[in-house]
């Protein structure tokens, strides 16, 4: 819980620094705290903070996923001076939106309390219906906001709903007193109902299909660098909110809920690698690819041990990096063109090639080539689903072999052509450059010792 | 741990981030000298190597170190003889198929020669892991760089079709491999290659695995329904990337078939799948040689051709491995089938080499429109003649050996089948000696024929090591049949169990 008083505190004074106009100060202001909060996620949980042990716990599952988030959030806040460098006036704002949001995000991952899982999802969704609409000028901006905002307060009816029916049922909030009641009184039709509406409500944090509608645009729409945060960070939380309750609250019923993620798989991979085929958008492609993900990552149900959290949030942290690198050559790409068709992309590899091979390392990432990190990722979620569910790692596969082409269309416009669309005077700054490194070696060096990432974060 | 091996390995990739690294025109020597110690050190591990031993015992060069606590699997590498003729086969043509690119106008870039040695590491990895995941890793691995040396390298107006047709296509049937090795995996001990082997897997398991591990090795192959992919990549890569495809990509998967296929699956090969596969490359050898016949496009006729030859190959395997399955012990079809795999490997890159440097004479792929340049070229056309010969199995070249011991595998199971595969050497005599005789004799176009010269020093000293190879193997065949024995008697008596 410190970790989250750290982030909350470096929000604040982030904030107030825009107050004082000092606006251009939040964003180191914020890189400091997040690098005090990842070093204090490390050490042990102050005992005073055990009397609210029956809301929130700081676990260790929690602080391996905390840590991940942060070094994400970190990475997007390096990428941020030259992300926002047109929104001079209110840089502040940003920075301390993006860090109230991922207070909630460590809200969402030590709950123990149906309570406090809704206060953590509202903590995290409503910065981000701000941030989604932060180009105020933009169009599309604005409207991927509303949309945002009208149908996550859709979704929160449904989760409302769905805890009142639980709690009706089981006459409690407490994650481990549902268990128990759901083992106890399996056939509780009430039950049941609060589980899949529950089930809903998340499926639509986490943009599975079919409550995926709204992610194409809303992550179109936003300006690129919270687009990413939204497809890493809020992924990240979001789906180890849905993994908790599902494997924490609900096991007593897994049979009446399990079939359902099944056929949402189905679902997922099919819709959203179909749809990126059909983008001429690359940014619109990186959204129903991040649709796409939720899918693989949605097999950790089928055939759970006690590595599955760990495979989880190996994979999410894999999926995230690529992520990062993808939308950092999109963000540098939008600043010159003003675009993101396939076309802006062309020859990007003669003049910018650490930018353009750190793009296509990360795409390859996504694809699942060995030797990155998301090849280990896939790996371990296929071999820990193929022994229960073979045909959805089937499907699964088929979904990977289908997206395995969209995301050739963009190395290819990157590499194949001979001449470069892109003036040699404009070079990417250092800070890129340094992420980039950063990024491709973390991919390349999970994908080759996949037990550095248990060594990093103190598993 | 063989620190020898250690470098084999090593060496291409530390070579390929130097060149990547080193922007300059030079850098292809660099490649070049890179190639050159690589295949002196396959040479040198080969002078001291005992074939004997097998991969279920003690290998001389072995690599074996644990990698991960949460997936048992281990980096074990180990070269035994079936691998060590892989090997010579990759570093011999790695070596000319660098020196041939040195006459390209403009010269190619760094990067070019980068990925060709990563092209190179993904290889060795292949033909030398001894370990499931690994072996697929690395598959996938070769596949990025040939990618991208068909894709930057590639015709003009035709790269972005054919590579992602060829990529897909590829990765598609990797996957399908992936799966089943993972299937596999979950119910043995470990990813080690001895392991895998015996695995608890009951006869309908077997059969599904057995499709999806094959359909990777279909693919790569190619055998006849699955290789639409084949003739345009063939026919659009630059020539070293048609040489990289064909001369040694094609090789992982016949090594494939032979140390994964066969012993994790043996069930289905006694019931229908093994005469499904049977019938396939049958089919694949006619069908390839037939269209090979029509086609006036020198690239896309080599492309049929491989793709028949191919076929011959996996039938004798499976001949031998039906009749292994009955019960009487064969090894005759894997022999055949590596020695032809080292002697199309040597013919169809210089086959391809012949192509290019017609094309830097003529301008032109279409055989039609070639004629005449035995006269004015007199060394190319012996030359060209002798890797000819070597592609039509004529007695004396490496291609007979290969090629007669495989068809009287075939023979052991099925005169007909023999009889029907045995077309190959008459059709490929047919398209190739009209290959030859369209772009040699005839009249050709006089203005043409003087402004072109005879091979220039890089392009002999290529075609000269190659017809070397394809001589010296014709005549002294047993020492690559003794170095695979040993190895294929394991895998086929694995096969029993």
């Amino acid at each position: 819980m410190s970790v989250l008083i750290i982030i909350f505190l470096t929000a604040v004074v982030a904030l107030f620094a825009g107050v004082f106009e000092q606006g251009k100060f939040s964003r180191y202001i914020g890189i400091l705290g997040l690098i005090i909060a990842f070093y204090v996620s490390f050490m042990p949980e102050h005992a005073f903070f055990n009397q609210y042990k029956s809301m929130f716990e700081f676990g260790q599952n929690a602080a391996l996923f905390t840590k991940i988030s942060i070094v994400i959030t970190l990475l997007i806040f390096f990428l941020g001076g030259f992300a926002f460098s047109n929104h001079r006036s209110h840089q502040s704002e940003l920075y301390a939106l993006m860090l109230f949001s991922l207070c909630g995000s460590i809200v969402m991952f030590g709950y123990q309390n149906l309570v406090t899982l809704f206060l953590g999802i509202e903590i995290l969704s409503i910065p981000l219906y701000v941030l989604a609409g932060s180009n105020k000028t933009d169009l599309r901006s604005n409207e991927a906001s509303i949309k945002y905002f009208l149908m996550g307060a859709f979704a929160t009816g449904f989760l409302l709903f769905g805890i009142a029916l639980v709690y009706g049922s089981s006459g409690s909030f407490d994650l481990y007193k549902i268990h128990e009641y759901g083992i106890a009184a399996p056939n509780n039709l009430m039950f049941t109902m609060g589980a899949v509406l529950i089930l809903c409500a998340l499926a639509f944090k986490t943009s599975m299909a079919p409550f995926h509608m709204w992610s194409p645009d809303v992550y179109q729409g936003s300006p690129s660098l919270i687009t990413t945060f939204m497809m890493t960070v809020v992924k990240i939380s979001a789906f180890y909110a849905f993994f908790r309750i599902m494997t924490i609250a609900f096991t007593g019923i897994t049979g009446e809920w399990i079939n359902i993620v099944g056929v949402m798989i189905i679902i997922t991979l099919f819709l959203a690698n179909a749809m990126g085929l059909a983008q001429s958008n690359a940014k619109r492609m990186l959204a129903y690819s991040s649709v796409s993900h939720v899918g693989y990552i949605a097999l950790i149900f089928f055939g759970m041990n006690s590595l599955s959290a760990y495979n989880l949030a190996f994979y999410l942290f894999a999926y995230s990096l690529a992520t990062v690198g993808v939308m950092m050559c999109l963000i540098w790409v939008e600043k010159l063109k003003r675009e993101t068709s396939y076309n802006a992309f062309r020859g990007l590899g003669h003049t910018e090639p650490i930018l353009a091979v750190t793009a296509a390392i990360s795409l390859l990432s996504m694809a699942g080539i060995p030797l990155t990190a998301g090849f280990m990722g896939k790996f371990a979620i296929f071999a820990q689903a193929i022994e229960k569910t073979p045909f959805l790692v089937l499907i699964a596969v088929l979904g990977s072999a289908i997206s395995i082409a969209y995301y050739l269309r963009l190395i290819m416009a990157m590499f194949f052509p001979k001449e470069s669309s892109f003036k040699t005077s404009e070079k990417v700054t250092l800070t890129y450059n340094i992420v980039a490194v950063f990024v491709v070696i973390a991919i390349i060096a999970l994908g080759i010792f996949p037990d550095l990432f248990a060594k990093q974060f103190g598993l | 741990m063989s620190y020898l091996l250690l470098t084999l390995l090593l060496l291409p990739l530390a070579g390929s981030a130097l060149v990547f690294a080193w922007k300059n025109p030079a850098s292809k020597y660099l490649a070049l000298g890179i190639a050159f110690a690589e295949m002196f050190l396959t040479f040198f591990m080969l002078s001291s190597l005992d074939f004997k031993p097998t991969v279920d015992g003690v290998l001389q060069y072995e690599i074996n170190y644990p990698w991960s606590n949460f997936i048992k699997s281990n980096l074990h590498f180990g070269i035994d003889g079936m691998s060590m003729l892989m090997l010579l086969l990759t570093n011999i043509l790695s070596v000319l198929i660098i020196l041939s690119s040195f006459n390209e106008k403009p010269s190619y870039r760094n990067t070019f020669y980068g990925l060709i040695l990563l092209m190179q590491f993904g290889l060795v990895g292949v033909f030398t892991a001894l370990d499931g995941l690994l072996f697929y890793i690395f598959w996938e691995v070769t596949l990025i760089p040939i990618w991208l040396i068909a894709g930057i390298w590639g015709q003009e107006n035709k790269k972005i079709q054919f590579t992602t047709r060829f990529f897909v296509y590829t990765f598609v049937g990797s996957l399908f491999m992936l799966i089943g090795l993972i299937y596999v995996y979950t119910h043995s001990a470990s990813f080690a290659l001895t392991d895998l082997y015996n695995a608890d897997l009951n006869a309908s398991e077997q059969t599904v695995i057995f499709w999806f591990i094959f359909f990777a090795f279909a693919v790569k192959l190619p055998i006849f329904p699955f290789h639409s992919w084949q003739p345009d990549t063939y026919t659009y890569s630059p020539t070293q990337g048609s040489m990289l495809l064909s001369g040694i990509m094609l090789k992982m998967a016949v090594y494939g078939l032979l140390r994964y296929l066969l012993p994790i699956t043996p069930d289905p090969i006694l019931g229908i799948s093994g005469q499904i596969v049977m019938v396939l490359a049958i089919c694949g050898i006619v069908h390839g040689a037939l269209i090979a016949i029509i086609q006036n496009n020198s690239k896309r006729l080599i492309a049929y051709s491989s793709l028949s030859h191919v076929g011959l190959m996996v039938a004798g395997i499976m001949a031998s491995a039906i009749l292994t399955m009955k019960g009487s012990l064969m090894i005759e079809g894997g022999e055949g089938a590596l020695v032809q795999a080292f002697a199309h490997g040597i013919n169809v890159v210089g086959l391809f080499y012949c192509a290019d440097i017609l094309y830097k004479r003529f301008k032109t792929r279409d055989i039609r429109q070639m004629g005449g340049l035995a006269k004015v070229a007199p060394k190319f056309a012996v030359l060209f003649m002798v890797i000819l010969l070597g592609s039509v199995a004529l007695p004396l070249t490496n291609g007979f050996v290969g090629e007669f011991i495989l068809i009287k595998s075939i023979f052991d199971y099925n005169v007909l089948a023999a009889v029907v595969a045995g077309l190959t050497m008459i059709f490929s005599a047919v398209y190739l000696f009209r290959f030859y005789g369209k772009a040699m004799f005839g009249k050709g176009d006089e203005r043409v024929l003087a402004s072109v010269g005879d091979l220039t020093d890089v392009e002999f000293s290529v075609m000269a090591s190659l017809v070397v190879f394809v001589i010296l193997l014709g005549i002294f065949p047993q020492p690559i049949i003794e170095m695979v024995q040993s190895s294929l008697k394991f895998i086929f008596t694995s096969m029993v169990k």
